[in-house]
């Protein structure tokens, strides 16, 4: 069922590898044996390095799980497949084939996963296993451990770590979307898995609402509501909770922007008109970076927090600019469009997305951070609000080109790797950062080694 | 168009000081006989505004509400057209011969823009509303004005008889 919610567009089995995937598959292995735990392991030099072949995907080979315990772990493994099929598939790095599904295994995979469900009591332990191939030898085993609702929690993670296995980083399958439902008179804040289950309601203002903005922590999500006389910017924790309000002065306070140290971004008219202004995030010492007539809105952090790319119709029109955070050296970033608006700096600070206006529609770009190489990725009906996924391989949008509002998931060539079916008209999407907490093993994960060359 | 881009990067403030002053550049070209709104940087032209609330308000039947017209704008502009003048000198006479009146101006856009750069817009449409009348003698404080953006549309098509209608500055009686 779940497979069906989504079309997927599996990578094409054109990515000519222009590193042998052998040689590549014995640098993870060298890598897995020596120990895998830390937080940030320093295996720059044996990942398969994806940053600069975009169109490059790993050829994984997926494996039914296996069941032992109690009766209801077949039911329970079953239920795992397509969950961590749709994961994988949806992350953008890999090319998947199910096992259960075909009998010839193509000759370019480069890696073999699957893995066991036991159930005892109210627990659930799915031991993963990372095969190199075709020689299936072990490269990672790692037991994830949860109680019966857990399912989805434990396969998530077990994807993350087969991204971080065979990439040097991990996946996002552990991460989330906010997003605006759109209604004619107000607008609400729900969160959905990156998956597209389990969404749920985090406001019920009644009012409108745009902007969502996770913190850098993940624990808090800002937006901006029109409530009563004035916008303002709300804090609302991401697990659901009370909304607090965040900023003070004006009857426009929008767009906010959780950078990298907690400060916040956002534009505010408390000063006459709409400025970009730089404050805590409980909005206290709050100091203003644009000083001008026109608009300026939109901000968004550079991931070192040392900039900011922002939009200004200062020369006339729409279009982005960049300044540093204290609102120095100010000037335009993307120059050859009549209309350039919601930048977004990549994670990794190599790149911004941001949307174009042409014809009255507006189209999905990339460019390099300096503006340079600017290049239209989502061209069918009007798309708006890029946000990076946070390993910068995929960014989520909103677009009409389906009648509507939905939410989709494309990859760096264009590719949709996901539509995230969720009831309403959903807009305004915002990726979360990944949740906190180390990547390859928490408290109730363990990793066994392969046996042999430790260090 | 072009033109008026490249113009408008140093012409801007001065755009905006004259609006302050008292008098639009548009003004001094219109002033006898009110042309159709001119088209700034919009792709098509801008059409005449939609019937409904244009007449100009004076039964004394009428509450104040009815009685306050909106303003309409140009695509991308919250730049105040000769008629939108006449409208709010209107607007403006209404206001003195109600002086008990507050009213919130609420700004609003069409959807050809991204959502928080409209909020900005409706921002700019609704003060160059309020500036208007604050000139023309009306007290700031019985004045409020709010952004819409694209949130609350009036007309729902996407067309240009839809987005005109949606282009405006909408009148609140407090």
């Amino acid at each position: 069922m779940a497979a069906a919610r989504w079309g997927f567009t599996l990578g094409s089995s054109s990515s000519t590898a222009r590193r042998g995937a052998l040689p590549a598959g014995l640098a993870l292995f060298a890598l897995l044996v020596l120990g895998t735990r830390a937080e940030a392991p320093a295996q720059d030099e044996v990942r398969i390095d994806l940053s600069t072949d975009v169109q490059k995907r790993i050829g994984l080979v997926l494996e039914a799980f296996t069941s032992a315990g109690s009766g209801s772990a077949r039911t329970t493994a079953v239920q795992a497949d397509p969950i961590l099929a749709n994961d994988l598939a949806g992350s953008g790095l890999f090319t998947v084939s199910k096992a259960w599904e075909t009998s010839s295994l193509p000759a370019d995979a480069q890696a073999v996963v699957g893995g066991k469900i036991t159930i005892s009591g109210q627990t659930i332990v799915l031991t993963g296993e990372i095969k190199d191939f075709p020689a299936r030898r072990l490269i990672a085993r790692t037991d994830y451990r949860g109680s019966m609702g857990d399912l989805r929690r434990l396969v998530h993670r077990f994807a993350d770590d087969i991204a971080l296995h065979l990439t040097g980083e991990a996946g996002v399958a552990q991460t989330r979307i906010a997003y605006v439902v759109k209604g004619a008179r107000s607008s609400e804040l729900h969160v959905v898995d990156v998956d597209g289950f389990g969404a749920r309601q985090l406001t019920a203002f009644k009012s409108p609402l745009v902007s969502p903005a996770w913190s850098a922590s993940f624990g808090d999500l800002f937006f901006a509501s029109l409530r009563g006389a004035a916008w303002n910017i709300y804090a609302v924790p991401s697990a659901g909770g009370t909304a607090r309000q965040v900023s003070r002065g004006g009857t426009l306070n929008i767009a906010p922007a959780a950078g990298p140290d907690g400060a916040l971004a956002y534009v505010s008219n408390k000063d006459g008109n709409s400025e970009i202004y730089v404050a805590n995030a409980d909005g206290s010492g709050a100091r203003r970076l644009t000083v001008n007539r026109s608009i300026d809105t939109s901000p968004s952090w550079s991931p070192s927090g040392q900039r900011i790319a922002f939009t200004s119709d200062r020369g006339g029109s729409a279009q982005v600019y960049v300044m540093d955070r204290d609102g120095g050296n100010q000037r335009r970033l993307i120059s050859g469009y009549s209309y350039s608006d919601s930048p977004q700096w990549s994670p990794k600070g190599d790149k911004l997305c941001f949307v174009v206006r042409t014809g009255g529609k507006f189209d999905v770009y990339v460019a390099n951070a300096d503006g340079s190489n600017a290049r239209a990725l989502q061209t069918e009906g009007s798309n708006e609000n890029p946000h990076w996924s946070p390993d910068g391989r995929l960014i989520v949008f909103s677009s009409n080109r389906a009648g509507g509002k939905n939410l989709y998931i494309t990859d760096l060539r264009g590719t949709i790797v996901r539509r995230i079916d969720v009831p309403g008209a959903a807009a305004n999407p915002a990726w979360s950062p990944r949740p906190a907490g180390p990547a390859l093993s928490g408290a109730n994960a363990t990793t066994t080694n392969p046996g042999g060359s430790k260090r | 168009m072009k033109l008026f881009v490249r113009c408008a990067a140093f012409c801007l403030p001065l755009v905006m000081v004259a609006v302050l002053a008292g008098c639009s550049k548009k003004k001094e070209v219109a002033e006898p006989a009110p042309p159709p709104p001119p088209t700034t940087a919009s792709e098509t032209p801008a059409p005449a505004p939609p019937p409904t609330n244009t007449e100009p308000s004076e039964q004394p039947n009428k509450t104040v509400q009815d009685q306050l017209a909106d303003v309409f704008f140009d695509y991308d502009s919250a730049e105040l057209s000769s008629s939108a003048q006449s409208t709010l000198d209107a607007d403006g006479k209404v206001l003195n011969d109600n002086a008990g009146t507050s009213v919130t101006i609420e700004g609003h856009c069409d959807e050809r823009g991204t959502v928080e750069y409209n909020l900005a817009l409706g921002d700019r449409r609704a003060a160059a509303a309020k500036d208007y009348l604050v000139r023309f003698g009306i007290a700031a404080n019985r004045v409020s004005t709010v952004s819409y953006g694209e949130e609350r549309p009036f007309a729902t098509g996407a067309d240009e008889s839809a987005y005109a209608q949606n282009r405006r500055a909408h009148f609140v009686v407090r």
